[in-house]
């Protein structure tokens, strides 16, 4: 039980050491607790994937975002835009997107993105931020095509959020 | 902004994976709560996979001891899915992951009660049970399991006492007992202080050891 702090688990040894509860019975508990704790119940098992496909098929509120290539304009929803952004930020040594928003003009073109960072501890905030911006700005291209905003148009707003040294986190 | 800027040393170490949900125990390879949920968050269906299969069993193991009947603890662990799913983009981590999926089974297991069984008594009174019909439904459910017959009838005398139990003891019961949780997350997704939890935790034990006591 990784989740108990000292003082609950002080908590209870008082109350079991003061528990009149007899030591067989207060052993059966326990015994009893431990198996249903260790018991993945039969049920969760049959459904599992089931409702993992429901909840993702599920409408995400998400608003739509113009792109525009040779044989026209098409609509991708932001949904698309801040899951491909995520892919490659992520992908980029020393950061991770910590929250990506985008906001759209009133014909549905992307006129901001603002990318929330968290940066590896240690690593050069100012480079980093360049290469996020990069790296978003060639992903919005290929998502959007012409209708991308260029470097100058587009507001990409770096900030870090946090810094970690847990590679877990941040690679 | 300086390339030397230091993290908050308050949530280094040990604290610090304990709000991610993870310990020393699960080792450097297990990816923290609070992370699967930022990437699911931002679209990240791999993650979101990953954060169902780590706590579906005990969002389940939590509803089924709630509702009692296996189909309304589909339904309302599918709702907590799709809730989680969609409320992900919006989620600050101001509690851990895993005390945030237990309010919001909570939540819905309580609109189940709610809309499915009216007169379902309120949190502080026992619920109306059929002795009989309970403990065939309880022996059927461990029936399966890898245990052997001693075994099974003690998961069926637990599962039973758990059943007399005011919802909220029961609630308190189990999030502590069997989830390991905290007195300040399970007062999070109960929605009392930690005081109160302690108090009906307290209340709870000694009513599982009583019952189980009159059982044998």
């Amino acid at each position: 039980m990784s989740n108990r702090d000292t003082a609950d688990g002080d908590a209870d040894q008082n109350e079991t050491a003061a528990n009149s509860t007899p030591a067989r019975l207060r052993d059966a508990v326990a015994r009893a607790t431990q198996l249903l704790r260790q018991h993945t119940d039969a049920g969760w098992s049959a459904i599992e994937d089931n409702i993992l496909s429901q909840a993702m098929n599920a409408f995400r509120p998400s608003s739509p975002v113009r792109g525009r290539h040779s044989l026209g304009d098409f609509f991708l929803t932001s949904d698309i835009v801040v899951a491909r952004l995520r892919h490659v930020i992520d992908d980029v040594p020393g950061a991770a997107a910590q929250r990506i928003t985008c906001s759209t003009d009133t014909d549905d073109e992307l006129d901001a993105v603002t990318i929330e960072l968290i940066a590896a501890y240690g690593a050069p905030l100012v480079n980093l931020a360049a290469r996020v911006h990069a790296v978003a700005r060639d992903c919005l291209v290929d998502l959007l095509g012409v209708l991308a905003p260029t470097a100058e148009q587009i507001h990409t707003h770096v900030h870090i959020d946090d810094v970690s040294n847990d590679p877990r986190i941040v690679i | 902004m300086s390339p030397e800027v230091p993290g908050d040393p308050t949530l280094r170490g040990e604290r610090r994976r304990a709000a991610r949900g993870t310990s020393d125990l699960d080792g450097p390879s297990v990816v923290p709560d609070e992370v699967l949920a930022r990437q699911a968050g931002l679209g990240d269906r791999k993650a979101f996979t990953q954060l169902v299969a780590r706590h579906g069993p005990s969002l389940y193991r939590y509803t089924f001891r709630l509702l009692r009947h296996h189909a309304d603890a589909e339904d309302c662990v599918q709702d907590v899915v799709l809730s989680a799913w969609q409320g992900l983009p919006d989620f600050r981590g101001d509690s851990s992951v895993r005390t945030w999926l237990f309010v919001l089974a909570r939540h819905e297991a309580q609109k189940h009660l709610r809309r499915n069984r009216p007169f379902f008594p309120a949190s502080g009174s026992r619920p109306v049970l059929d002795l009989d019909e309970v403990t065939q439904e309880l022996r059927d459910l461990h029936t399966d399991t890898a245990v052997d017959a001693v075994e099974a009838a003690l998961l069926t005398a637990l599962d039973a006492v758990l059943l007399l139990l005011p919802e909220r003891q029961r609630s308190v019961w189990i999030l502590r007992e069997f989830e390991g949780l905290s007195y300040a997350e399970i007062a999070t997704v109960v929605g009392i202080t930690p005081a109160a939890v302690q108090g009906l935790l307290h209340r709870a034990r000694t009513a599982v050891a009583t019952t189980m006591h009159e059982w044998r």
